[in-house]
Order: C-alpha cells, then sequence, then structure tokens
C-alpha cells in the first residue's frame, strides 16, 4: 500500500484545472467530462509536460548547450515514437525557427545565399558550377 | 467566432487554447538542471505541445464514449486512451491517483456531471 501512494503522491498538478477543461472543450464532439477525467487529463499533462523537458534537456546536454531551444525539443519529439506520431507534424518547421540555429547555419557561408547585384554574374557562372550547391 | 484582429479579444482567445506560460515554465525549470535556460520559444512551443495532448487524449477517450453510446467522458476512458496512444506508462500511476482520488470523494467523484 505505502508503494501505491508513493506513486499516487508523486503526481503533483501545478496546472490550472479550469484551464485544462476548457482546452479540453475546444473539441466539439466533447460532450461532458466528470472531474475524474479532469483530474487525469491534468495529471497526465504535466506527467508529459515533464517527460518532454527532460528528453529536450538531454538532447541539449548531448549538444553541449545550455539553452534548451526549439530545435532540441524537436528531437526530443522525433526519438518518442507515441509522441512524434501525434506532435511532429504540429512544431514549427526547422526554417521558421528564431532561436537562431538556422541564422547561423546561412552566416557560416556568406555571400552564398545574398543574390547578386544585378547585371553581375557569380563567379561560379563561369565555371558552370550550381550557386545552390550546399553540402 | 469574430475575428478581432489586433484586439485585446484575440489574445484571450489565445490564452483560452494555452496552458500559462508561467506554470509550463516553472515545470521546465523544475525538470532541468539547475544551470540550464530555457528559451522563450521553447516556453511558447511546449505550451503548444501540451495543449496538443490534451486534445489528443481527450479525443481519443471522447471517440470511445461515442462509439459505446455514453455522453460523459470518465477517468477511467482517459486511462485507456493513455494505453491505446503508447502512454501506458502513465497508466499505471494515473490508475492509482485515481483510486486514490475515489477513496478520498467517495460516490462524489461519480455524480458529478459538467
Amino acid at each position: 500500500m505505502a508503494e501505491e501512494d508513493d506513486a499516487a503522491s508523486t503526481i503533483r498538478p501545478d496546472l490550472p484545472a479550469g484551464r485544462v477543461k476548457r482546452i479540453m472543450k475546444l473539441d466539439r464532439d466533447i460532450n461532458k467530462v466528470n472531474s475524474e477525467a479532469l483530474l487525469l487529463v491534468t495529471c497526465s499533462t504535466q506527467l508529459f509536460l515533464e517527460f518532454l523537458a527532460e528528453r529536450s534537456a538531454q538532447v541539449a546536454a548531448e549538444k553541449k548547450r545550455k539553452t534548451v531551444k526549439l530545435d532540441q525539443m524537436r528531437i526530443a519529439v522525433k526519438r518518442h515514437r507515441p509522441t512524434s506520431d501525434f506532435l511532429l507534424d504540429s512544431l514549427p518547421a526547422p526554417a521558421q525557427s528564431v532561436d537562431g540555429q538556422s541564422a547561423e547555419k546561412v552566416r557560416s557561408r556568406p555571400g552564398a545565399e545574398k543574390p547578386a547585384p544585378a547585371g553581375t554574374r557569380r563567379i561560379d557562372d563561369f565555371f558552370g558550377k550550381p550557386v545552390s550547391e550546399v553540402s | 467566432m469574430e475575428d478581432n484582429i489586433g484586439s485585446d479579444d484575440g489574445s484571450i482567445k489565445e490564452q483560452d487554447r494555452l496552458l500559462p506560460i508561467a506554470n509550463v515554465g516553472r515545470i521546465m525549470k523544475q525538470i532541468l538542471p539547475p544551470n540550464a535556460k530555457i528559451s522563450k520559444e521553447a516556453k511558447e512551443t511546449m505550451q503548444e505541445c501540451v495543449s496538443e495532448f490534451i486534445g489528443f487524449v481527450t479525443g481519443e477517450a471522447s471517440e470511445k464514449c461515442r462509439k459505446e453510446r455514453r455522453k460523459t467522458v470518465n477517468g477511467d476512458d482517459i486511462c485507456w486512451a493513455m494505453e491505446t496512444l503508447g502512454f501506458d506508462n502513465y497508466a499505471g500511476p494515473l490508475r492509482r491517483y485515481l483510486h486514490r482520488y475515489r477513496d478520498l470523494e467517495g460516490d462524489k467523484a461519480n455524480q458529478d456531471r459538467q
């Protein structure tokens, strides 16, 4: 019995149940939700949040980063099948990330992405290489 | 639903479908190592992720009720949804939490209708 109490007491919902309920009711197909269901959704949402935060932190640590950003979260989502099944498509695409990682990649190849001034030709054109080659 | 561009009504609607960023941020902070930081975008993304999770679980449970011609989603439906969606490791702790809750609440929980 003591074990069960420990397991139950480790869930401490820190999320507002009223807001959780409002989010549940966004689905028009939802008819009625009893208080047990609301309680369990609130608890499981917290568990999920903690889980995803932990996994994201692991990814950040692997990459020796102190800040957890969207890119690390995306990797964490991808690594957990049940989560990626419902969540991967909802995440912003990598190009839209404003955390700066995509921008860094662009800056590391100066000039490659800049359009040439009108009337000029890129030197690569002389040599027949496509400008858009990237690795 | 009206489209209130740039007015407070628009932002209130946004907050209706997301959990407060303060709560989300706090929970994340508790999980992360003490010196770790979280980008604002990551917190906002987490808000979206958990709302998706809520909708996903609720939708699955609600579908079960619909098929069984029941109008009210109950705790067992939520546990079932967790297992179905691959979060079976939550089902155990949730069921224990539910039984403890039922012991405390008695019949009140079962009669509760929202």
